[in-house]
């Protein structure tokens, strides 16, 4: 097992935090530049909802005080600082007085199971086909169609799942249209809850696959070229070595290396990436809740989810880092 | 009986200007265990025909006509293979060592594993322990030790690179080896121990040799016979004493003559003498204040004084295998990078601390020439923008037509006909044009010095004697003084006018090169000039043997640093630390 110098992992230690760290205050700073009261808005709304609303100044004051908004800046911050170390981003406005953690620890679950799926589909699929198209020895066949299927990369996903649903949902009815899971199940870990999440979840997987995998193709397609030419897969091929053995360790194993830096940033940004998906499937990921809380103006939860997804952000990013010393060996040097 | 027939063959490249014919008519043969050398400029179709009896032409090449034959009659007909059976002949029958040592291996693999991944490929399953042994056997058989096999490319150096991938060549005892360039991007003493590693090796397993190069010093001390070629012809072939002695083509004559020599006969119009200059004053034009540059625990250069007066100019050369320090002292004077230790003055101020128009005019008044000619101009441009744009930058041109008279005035100069390299884009020019260019470019903004970092080890042989007198010139017509940095003796010894010899950061030896270069007396300028190749068969580059001492010999001298004064030299003064 080849190992890591100390220096290195040190190094991404500090450099997750300061990330975390810098991530978490401007996440606090933005929100108060802001002209919108959030004590204002519930007030609206509560107002919106009775007709009206007696005594309000004292009602805001006391909506001010829940919030701590009362308080100088600066302790606002620290509490700000010392709550989200224990993920406590405070509560709802929109669905007050629910915690937003619980709002994001309900939501997260659908979302990482529904992205990091297809986004690991996406990326063994994307990066597969890139390769392809640049090896010698593919079929024909394979070097025609890859481009054609190129062309699903060019529609936003919005249009690509509201086309999946027509064509297998409203059409075909193979699929539901919306929704998590079935009406007519229990959440639980049984069979047919299991069954029920694959189904619902397959047209909006399918729907992210399609318009992205070409970002992992083009790339891996560039990539592949230039190992291609590289005087290593030259000799491998002057070695009589077989071409699906240099196909896989020489070409895409050199090429993948990037592409793998990549990833890390998809895999934070997939929570916000895909927030239209959710919102056409009516699926109860991050990215819904995230939608309706903007639409909402409820910045307690946008705060939540915005650090939610920094925190993944940073952590794969940390995470491809320690990887990456083990699957590129010239790495280990650096900083040792 | 023969290893290697090559018959009437002709290779083309369609392209969208028509049929290149990159090889036409080549016939040879290679009897078992004899060294060929194919000889010749880029673009010769050397390679092209070695890689022809590798069935692995570049794409869209392919092979017009004529055969090629392994192992004679009853043999392989070569051209005549499905894949799969050229597959096994790869590494089994023929060997490739190729020219880029430097990538030629898979950077995360480790080396034990791409030794293996050969032996596989063509006997199937093999137990580890015989795999481990048999690595271990060739690697021992290039003088690496056995460890090697579990390190990774990137920890290797260039000839450890190299000789790795002549043990891939050799293990599986291929009938012919096939060697593009093995040593190009390696320094003259490594150079002459992988030489003598690999005719070692070839000779134990009686293999065939095909040595591709263009350098006739490495021909002549590595190959029994010689084929020399020019524009995908064979113009001549013959042994080497044959054909160093006597050579009938007038090209081959041209090859042999254009290849500098220490003492022989010098290239240059000797006649004429830099004109005074003048407006020099008294301050040195370039000083090194006991300068030094120190990258994280290495020390680039040691401490280092000098004074360049600028009033005779002079050519000042630089020589030093790679990582000598020598393109660190470049940087430095140029200001790309600042001194750890000491200032570097021109002029008399300090380079690193000079402000706006001060610095502008350091810009113009020092001048590079750098060695890729290739990645010096912007691809998206016609080469007369990096004429023009500095031109009209530094305030120099009066007029547009004054512009194009200035470019073409330094055109003639360097020695190009302005109306067959203006108004092109560099991908139209080959590399002597460019580099011609870029010496034409520094000559418009009449500079006082021009650092020159080897400007011609990456053009052809028979241009680099050319280019050379151009920068010649820019001392002796245009007065302006020069430094130039290279790892080639030869010509720094016709060159210039004193030379400093840099080892690992240290002025190893300083004096004119008559005696620094033409009689050497520390053991690091001794060493590096019996590492040169000759072109002369009287000369013998000594064995295996020698060349390994030697290479020990090098870790020696590194632990005692000393500096060997010459002679002096008026107008330059040296002091080392």
């Amino acid at each position: 097992m080849p190992r890591i110098p100390a220096s290195y992992l040190i190094n991404r230690v500090i450099t997750l935090f300061l990330t975390v760290f810098i991530a978490a205050t401007l996440i606090w700073i933005i929100p108060r530049l802001s002209p919108i009261d959030p004590a204002d808005i519930m007030l609206g709304r509560m107002a919106a909802g009775a007709g009206s609303v007696e005594g309000s100044e004292d009602i805001l004051a006391q909506l001010r005080e829940n919030f701590g908004l009362d308080q100088p800046l600066i302790i606002q911050y620290f509490k700000y600082l010392g709550n989200i170390i224990t993920f406590d981003f405070g509560l709802s406005t929109a669905s007050f007085p629910t915690p937003v953690s619980a709002l994001v620890a309900e939501a997260l679950p659908w979302t990482i199971g529904l992205m990091l799926i297809s986004i690991i589909i996406t990326f063994i699929i994307g990066n597969l086909l890139g390769a392809l198209m640049v090896w010698d020895h593919s079929p024909n066949l394979v070097k025609v169609a890859i481009p054609a299927a190129m062309v699903f990369t060019s529609i936003p996903p919005i249009l690509s799942g509201l086309l999946l649903m027509w064509i297998f949902a409203a059409k075909l009815q193979w699929f539901p249209l919306t929704g998590s899971y079935g009406l007519n199940v229990e959440p639980g870990w049984d069979w047919d809850f299991m069954i029920s999440v694959l189904h619902h979840g397959f047209l909006p997987a399918l729907s992210i696959v399609v318009v992205t995998f070409g970002f992992w193709a083009l790339g891996m397609r560039g990539l592949m070229i230039t190992v291609q030419g590289e005087d290593y897969t030259k000799l491998a091929e002057a070695k009589g070595l077989r071409p699906r053995y240099i196909l896989y360790r020489y070409m895409i194993r050199n090429a993948i290396l990037p592409q793998i830096t990549a990833f890390a940033l998809k895999i934070g940004m997939l929570v916000a990436g895909q927030v239209l998906v959710e919102r056409i499937f009516a699926y109860n990921g991050v990215g819904k809740l995230l939608y309706d809380a903007i639409l909402d103006q409820d910045f307690p939860v946008i705060q939540g989810v915005s650090f939610v997804i920094i925190l993944m952000t940073a952590l794969a990013v940390f995470l491809v880092d320690l990887v990456y010393p083990l699957i590129d060996p010239r790495i280990r040097h650096e900083g040792a | 009986m023969n290893v290697l027939d090559i018959t009437d063959l002709s290779i083309d490249f369609p392209t969208s200007k028509g049929v290149v014919h990159a090889v036409s008519h080549f016939s040879l043969s290679i009897p078992h265990g004899r060294r060929v050398g194919f000889i010749g400029e880029s673009g010769s179709g050397k390679t092209t025909t070695a890689l022809a009896a590798m069935r692995m032409l570049a794409s869209p090449g392919f092979v017009a006509g004529g055969d090629i034959k392994l192992n004679g009659v009853g043999g392989t007909d070569i051209l005549s293979l499905n894949e799969e059976e050229m597959r096994r002949v790869r590494l089994r029958k023929i060997s490739y060592i190729p020219q880029g040592a430097m990538n030629s291996l898979n950077p995360v693999m480790r080396i034990e594993n791409q030794i293996w991944d050969g032996i596989i490929a063509h006997e199937g399953h093999v137990e580890p322990s015989e795999l481990q042994r048999r690595s271990r056997e060739v690697l021992a058989g290039v003088g690496l030790e056995p460890h090697v096999g579990q390190l990774y490319p990137h920890e290797l150096s260039g000839g450890m690179k190299q000789r790795v991938c002549i043990a891939i060549g050799v293990c599986l005892q291929p009938d012919l080896i096939i060697a593009d360039e093995p040593t190009s991007a390696l320094d003259v003493i490594t150079q002459r121990h992988v030489m003598q590693t690999l005719r070692e090796v070839q000779d134990k397993i009686g293999a065939g040799l095909i040595l591709i190069g263009h350098d006739m010093g490495l021909m002549a001390q590595s190959v029994d016979d010689l084929a020399v070629m020019k524009l995908g012809e064979l113009v001549e072939f013959g042994t080497v004493k044959q054909i160093i002695e006597d050579p009938q083509h007038p090209y081959t004559k041209e090859l042999i003559s254009s290849v500098p020599l220490v003492g022989g006969e010098s290239f240059l119009d000797s006649t004429g003498s830099p004109p005074i200059q003048e407006d020099a004053g008294d301050v040195p034009l370039l000083e090194f204040q006991n300068v030094s540059r120190v990258y994280g625990s290495v020390t680039a250069l040691h401490p280092m004084s000098f004074k360049l007066d600028g009033k005779v100019p002079k050519i000042i050369s630089i020589v030093g295998q790679s990582g000598s320090g020598k393109s660190t002292m470049g940087g430095l004077m140029l200001g790309f990078n600042a001194p750890s230790t000491g200032q570097v003055l021109f002029k008399g101020q300090d380079i690193n601390a000079l402000s706006g128009d001060a610095a502008l005019t350091f810009r113009k008044e020092v001048q590079a020439v750098f060695q890729d000619p290739y990645a010096c101009f912007n691809p998206f441009y016609r080469v007369d923008h990096a004429l023009k744009f500095p031109f009209k930058r530094f305030g120099l041109a009066r007029d547009e037509a004054h512009v194009e008279q200035a470019m073409e005035e330094a055109c003639v100069a360097v020695g190009l006909d302005p109306s067959l390299v203006l108004r092109r884009y560099p991908h139209q020019l080959s590399g002597g044009q460019r580099q011609r260019l870029i010496v034409a470019r520094a000559l418009m903004l009449s500079p006082k010095l021009l650092i020159a970092d080897e400007p011609v080890s990456m053009v052809d042989a028979s241009l680099r004697a050319t280019i050379l007198k151009n920068i010649h010139d820019l001392k002796d017509k245009h007065g302006i003084s020069i430094l130039y940095i290279t790892h080639d003796l030869a010509t720094a010894y016709h060159v210039s006018d004193y030379v400093m010899v840099l080892y690992h950061g240290h002025v190893v030896e300083a004096g004119p090169p008559k005696e620094v270069i033409g009689n050497p007396q520390h053991a690091y300028t001794r060493l590096l000039i019996d590492s040169i190749p000759w072109p002369d068969l009287a000369r013998d580059w000594g064995s295996a043997e020698d060349a390994k001492r030697d290479l020990q010999k090098l870790g020696e001298i590194a632990d005692r640093p000393e500096t060997v004064f010459r002679g002096d030299v008026s107008g330059f003064a040296l002091q080392t630390a």
